[in-house]
């Protein structure tokens, strides 16, 4: 449909405006992480929207690197924070996409679990922090607290039904005259579904545990309470970064928010079609 | 391409077991639903079993005694008295749905007005588009972040409202209640637009073309399209996105306790702080249960009930 001029240079005009606005936080924090100290509290006159002198003591100095112009020291350094992380995201994802699919094909094929998708949607609507009590007790009576794999375990029963509900979507949309064949060739169920199905939903797969590692790695609250000294993650140990001793680490924590805002920005773009798909169970696909 | 399914809210299950209803096919749909089954269970029945015991008991971890000697510390509905007269409970309840009431209108407006601008072709779309998502990728915990520093008495928010002020601004945002409690939600409102444009964007675009190259032909004016054909079609879509948006923001925490800690005072105190720092300051474990159960209850009814009612106007 061919819309008028004036409409067009409204259009542009409104995206670009709304985009300045909202991209000013995101470049505000990269170029603080490539700030040296001095620019980092300057204000009126001096602030720097752009880093003058540019350079990578910031990240230097949360992996434990001297020879930056900060006089303190790190009792830990980023790199355990990091790991952290990773592990409790990754095997977190594993769980999720694990549980989640399966249960996924036996409800969509067989239609075993049918209080499955209502008992999900009522676990992504709870509050995290409404049955804390309950999962700290149960944490440290099965010795999880401050694990990494204590941390996964929550994490992939947390998000397990987005992986439940994108992938009971993906299998409702698979057609089902592939399997069938294969099942007149004298295929038991299991080697079907293992041998033929897994394989075609490589890519749904793909798309739906980067979906579910975004959430794992976004998580502050769970953390928060689960993990105490060993196994605390990014955004947790984000507020060590300041103390009555240095005051905030302006610098130092830019540095470490962009290496925890890069890897979900990044996977978050490589699968956007999916994710109307993910964030509404289904409900709409694109 | 995009197409609206209404066959995905629960109770769709099992449309053709009938087909496949064979020993065999039982068998293997029941143990493949059963490590979903049994993570369910370990996460709801045994944690609400015990959340009911502990509300109602005085316990609290400082007690030296374990959880499950906790009748020793009997005070049966003594916790869920206090709740209903806890004045730092409801005004929390009270802050929490003045900020959905403000995040979810204006999410909802800016998203659906950029919606709009996105529905058809233009040169740059798929790039502009995928830059308009980045907010809502970021990790809160790092968002919250961002404000805290942005919203600092000498940083880059009043630097701009120096220059147009033509005079220095040092606001000290995240100190005054009031202002504390906007910087806030402007970061609520800067992370979750994205989401609401996404969604309705998806759902615009399902809204099928023939009737609006009907009502064109008829000579309808775009606005009159739009009210009377797109957004009537738009329903369900716009109910989910809302119900997404009303529940996360129930929930919100990683931002609001990254830039204020839920201060100065009280002032930014949401509901999910407020229980935080019951649980870790207060550590007063019974009164934390009675409150968590309460609003489970609550939840749990209010979403059964609407998603009752979100099916009734699928059909």
């Amino acid at each position: 449909m061919q819309r008028s001029l004036s409409f067009e240079i409204f259009r542009y005009a409104a995206i670009f405006g709304f985009l300045a606005l909202s991209l000013i936080p995101t470049i505000w924090m990269f170029s603080m992480a490539f700030k040296p100290i001095a620019e980092w509290q300057a204000s009126g006159a001096d602030l720097t929207w752009w880093p003058k002198n540019p350079t990578l003591d910031n990240f230097r100095f949360i992996f434990g690197e001297s020879g930056s112009d900060l006089i303190v020291a790190l009792e830990r350094t980023a790199g355990r924070p990091i790991l952290a992380s990773l592990l409790s995201a990754t095997f977190g994802t594993l769980i999720a996409m694990a549980a989640g699919t399966a249960a996924a094909y036996g409800l969509s094929r067989f239609g075993a679990g049918g209080n499955l998708p209502l008992a999900l949607i009522q676990l992504r609507i709870f509050p995290p922090m409404a049955v804390m009590i309950p999962v700290m007790i149960m944490w440290a009576f099965l010795g999880l607290i401050d694990t990494w794999y204590g941390l996964a375990l929550i994490y992939g029963i947390v998000t397990m039904p987005f992986s439940f509900w994108l992938m009971k979507t993906f299998f409702d949309d698979l057609p089902r005259e592939i399997e069938d064949a294969a099942l007149v060739e004298g295929c038991s169920r299991w080697r079907v579904f293992l041998k033929i199905t897994l394989p075609m939903m490589r890519p749904a797969l793909a798309s739906s545990a980067l979906f579910v590692f975004i959430l794992n790695w976004s998580d502050y609250l769970i953390a928060l309470l689960l993990t105490t000294r060993d196994w605390v993650t990014i955004p947790v140990y984000m507020a060590s970064l300041s103390s009555s001793m240095t005051g905030q680490l302006y610098g130092a924590k830019a540095a470490l928010g962009l290496i925890a805002a890069v890897p979900p920005v990044i996977m978050g773009i490589a699968i956007q079609k999916q994710l109307v798909r993910g964030l509404t169970f289904g409900a709409l696909k694109e | 391409m995009t197409d609206m399914t209404t066959d995905t809210l629960p109770d769709d299950a099992g449309d053709e077991t009938a087909l496949h209803g064979g020993a065999e096919e039982r068998k293997l749909g029941f143990w493949l639903t059963l490590p979903a089954q049994l993570l369910v269970l370990f996460i709801a029945l045994f944690p609400i079993l015990m959340q009911v015991y502990i509300s109602l008991t005085d316990w609290s971890p400082l007690d030296g005694i374990p959880w499950y000697q906790a009748y020793e510390l009997w005070i049966g509905l003594l916790n869920y008295v206090d709740l209903a007269n806890d004045p730092r409970f409801w005004s929390a309840m009270w802050r929490t749905c003045i900020v959905m009431a403000i995040c979810v209108p204006v999410q909802f407006f800016l998203g659906l007005g950029l919606a709009i601008l996105f529905v058809d072709d233009f040169r740059g779309k798929r790039v502009l588009y995928s830059t308009i998502l980045v907010p809502m990728m970021v990790v809160p915990a790092v968002a919250g972040y961002m404000f805290f520093m942005l919203f600092q008495s000498g940083g880059p928010v009043n630097d701009i409202l120096s220059f147009f002020a033509g005079r220095p601004v040092t606001i000290a945002w995240l100190s005054d209640p009031d202002l504390a409690l906007f910087a806030t939600i402007v970061s609520d409102i800067w992370q979750w637009t994205p989401l609401m444009f996404l969604i309705l964007l998806a759902g615009m675009v399902s809204v099928p073309q023939d009737q609006q190259m009907a009502a064109v032909l008829l000579g309808a004016s775009w606005t009159r399209r739009f009210f009377t054909i797109v957004l009537p079609r738009m329903k369900t879509i716009i109910i989910i996105a809302i119900a997404i948006r009303v529940i996360e923001n129930f929930k919100v925490f990683d931002n609001f306790y990254i830039m204020t800690g839920g201060g100065p005072g009280v002032a930014t105190e949401t509901i999910s702080i407020y229980i935080y720092k019951v649980t870790q300051q207060e550590l007063i474990w019974g009164y934390v249960a009675a409150i968590a159960l309460a609003i489970l209850i609550t939840l749990s009814v209010v979403s059964a009930l609407a998603i009752k009612k979100l099916r009734g106007a699928q059909q």
